[in-house]
């Protein structure tokens, strides 16, 4: 249990569930504008002390204490996730949250984006457009030491507050395909300090971002939002597992019930209820919270809560170059992108588009893994034994990757539902997904894993090879709380308040209405902090239980 | 060295791991390379869900042809052959003897000078994104900001 500045029990004027990237951006601004906040977090904290990044053992900390996905890793905090998705939800809870494992590529939507209805004629157009972000894009920036270069073409003027990361023989050689072939492409904006700013160090190009920053150089709420929001007074209740939204007699919210490690029940009352527990834990949390005026979960009276998941179906491009590229070396985030193909085209045989981005390809036992599965037709006598070598020898060293990241567009079908048998360590339910890749999707990918191929190709590939869509998601989970102006169709009104409950906000990735293909973290903390400064703004104004 | 790991074990590890990494290309066979002792213990350390598959797996090599072995774990026991794959490279890689020959020195700190300009302004590549690009799109037509050189 962190921080002080109240009693256990007092109200708070608003209780914030999740400690990840949106609850830190809603606990800093709140705390700054003189607001009680109560963050509840089943996660704890971790730091540099926790991480493997820069021991020998570094790679091997991606197979289980570090891996992406919460079901190996296996977390006390974690809960399980299950069904037979395509694509695996992932997520990582404690103060932080994904930021903790992400690979800080800062990327925001594109305009076109939140209007893919009028543009395109397909899915929904968001309330809002990117005007109404713009100004919060680049204050998250400043906040999360974003490391960029201004003047992408792509993109309205945006703003960064360091030089970019350097983008290193493999972004270099990468740039030269897109060069020669007169394709987009851009240095990559990533939230890692290429210098001291704020609370960050400066990166020291250790290359283990998804296993966690020892340097502190990469942004995370931990680290950008938290101690300003703790020194400012908020309480911050670590191992704090939500189990309900509670509500009053009028169907408000009134605070939220939680269970400790120890295995207590509280009810930490509040005047404003905030979600921001990632798109499969927000969900889950109104699925659960159930009561006779609410039987199909709260906040769910259109029957879109889980409903509409997205999560950036991603396959990867293994390029192999001739020349010495230090593939290894870091930061993990991205060294190029490129949005050449991110529109719709009239050409193509689907709608909507990619986003291309150059990343570094690893130690030895990445090589190995990918050149093993690039040539299994080799057979155990082409790939080991005294033939073992010839992967290092070729691939490591020498390759990186091309990552093709498809924006999926919003299915019903696609949900996350309530495990009905599975459930975690509190005997709450599992979260269960049902995700199918559409058709547009893997045209999508098809199309776009074969530009990725033409441009490694151009810039004298040696080697390439295509993986299939990852099974395991990227933990971009997204729309399962969509916003909008017309209740019937919607979860949350344009400001993320849910259209059922006055005092209950939603701020993660569940809010989004289409996906783009842009990485989400940027939106999902410029709309956080768009929202909570008009919560500020229109406070007296606001309906609330306690 | 880790004693939950016996002796007997570390010998049959021995020969599977060379049926998996020979000497060659001027590095050493995986058991020249001390797979089988610390190397093995710090990878069981590191991702510990190995562990106890790869004992079931090792006891079962006991007495049995290594070569052969491995290869019907490859042919018909994927899931099992990953367990012993993993352990072997795992350890293989955090030889610092085999580091220093493949050339890696490890995800190690490595801080970035940010004096020189980057070579795609100086040599006008970034230039010819900014020209060749139409806009983004907003309305139905395109839109340009400023150009950043």
């Amino acid at each position: 249990m962190l921080g002080t500045g109240q009693p256990p029990d007092r109200p708070a004027d608003v209780v914030i569930i999740g400690a990840g990237a949106s609850g830190s951006v809603a606990a800093a601004a709140l705390t700054g504008a003189g607001f009680r906040v109560v963050c509840l977090e089943q996660g704890e904290w971790s730091d540099t002390a926790d991480y493997m990044s820069a021991e020998p053992e570094a790679e091997l900390a991606w197979h289980e204490k570090w891996n992406p996905n919460q079901n190996i890793r296996r977390n006390p905090a974690d809960y399980p996730v299950t069904g037979d998705a395509d694509i695996h939800p992932t997520m990582y809870n404690g103060v932080g949250g994904g930021l903790v494992q992400w690979a800080a590529m800062w990327q925001n939507l594109l305009p076109s984006d939140f209007r893919v209805r009028t543009l395109d004629g397909v899915a929904d157009d968001w309330p809002i457009g990117w005007n109404d972000l713009a100004p919060f894009y680049d204050r998250a920036a400043r906040d999360m030491s974003v490391s960029g270069l201004s003047g992408d073409p792509a993109f309205p003027e945006l703003a960064y507050p360091n030089p970019p990361m350097p983008i290193g023989r493999s972004g270099m050689a990468a740039a030269r395909g897109m060069d020669r072939l007169g394709w987009h492409w851009w240095p990559g904006v990533n939230a890692i300090a290429s210098r001291p700013h704020n609370n960050l160090n400066a990166c020291q190009r250790r290359g283990t971002c998804i296993i966690g920053c020892p340097e502190n150089a990469k942004a995370n709420g931990a680290l950008t939002h938290w101690p300003g929001a703790l020194e400012g007074g908020a309480r911050l209740i670590t191992g704090a597992r939500v189990r309900e939204i509670a509500l009053d007699r009028q169907g408000r919210a009134r605070g939220a019930v939680y269970i400790d490690r120890n295995g207590a029940e509280h009810l930490q009352e509040a005047g404003v209820v905030i979600l921001a527990a990632n798109g499969a834990g927000s969900a889950r949390l109104l699925l659960m919270s159930t009561s006779p005026q609410f039987p199909d979960g709260l906040a769910n009276s259109s029957g879109l809560v889980g409903r509409r998941l997205m999560q950036h179906p991603y396959r990867t491009v293994m390029v192999v170059m001739e020349e010495e590229l230090d593939s290894w070396e870091g930061p993990w985030g991205q060294r190029i992108y490129s949005l050449e193909f991110a529109e719709t085209r009239p050409e193509h045989d689907f709608v909507r588009g990619a986003k291309l981005h150059v990343c570094p390809h690893g130690g030895p036992m990445f090589a190995v893994y990918d050149h093993h599965n690039a040539h299994r037709d080799a057979g155990f006598d082409g790939l080991w034994g005294a033939e073992f070598h010839r992967a290092a020898d070729t691939v490591f060293g020498h390759a990186f990757t091309w990552g093709v990241q498809a924006e999926d567009l919003p299915e019903e079908s696609n949900r996350i539902i309530l495990d009905p048998e599975v459930t975690d360590s509190d005997g709450l339910p599992a979260v269960r997904a049902e995700y199918r890749v559409s058709e547009n999707s893997r045209r999508m990918l098809d199309f776009n894993a074969a530009r990725a191929v033409e441009a490694a190709e151009a810039a004298g590939a040696v080697e390439t090879s295509v993986s299939s869509i990852w099974p395991t998601g990227i933990s971009h989970i997204l729309g399962t709380t969509r916003m909008g102006d017309d209740s019937s169709s919607s979860v949350v009104d344009r400001w993320c308040r849910a259209h059922d409950v006055p005092n209950l906000y939603i701020v993660d990735g569940g809010v989004f209405v289409t996906a783009g293909s842009a990485n989400p973290t940027a939106t999902i903390m410029a709309n956080t902090l768009r929202v909570v400064e008009r919560m500020i703004e229109q406070r007296r104004h606001q309906e609330s239980a306690v | 060295m880790n004693s939950s790991v016996s002796e007997k074990r570390r010998r049959v590890l021995a020969g599977l791991a060379d049926a998996l990494i020979a000497e060659g290309s001027g590095k050493p066979s995986a058991s020249a390379a001390g797979v089988p002792g610390e190397l093995l213990d710090r990878c069981l350390e590191a991702v510990p869900s190995l562990r106890s598959p790869l004992m079931a797996i090792l006891d079962e090599a006991e007495g049995r042809d290594p070569d052969e072995f491995a290869r019907e774990l490859y042919a018909r026991r994927p899931e099992d052959f990953t367990v012993l794959s993993t352990s072997v490279m795992g350890a293989y890689y955090l030889s610092p003897e085999v580091r220093k020959l493949i050339g890696y020195p490890g995800q190690a700190a490595n801080p970035l000078s940010l004096a020189a300009a980057p070579e795609y302004l100086e040599n006008g590549m970034l230039e010819r994104v900014y020209e060749r690009h139409p806009g983004y799109r907003e309305q139905q037509g395109r839109e340009r900001q400023p150009s950043p050189t």
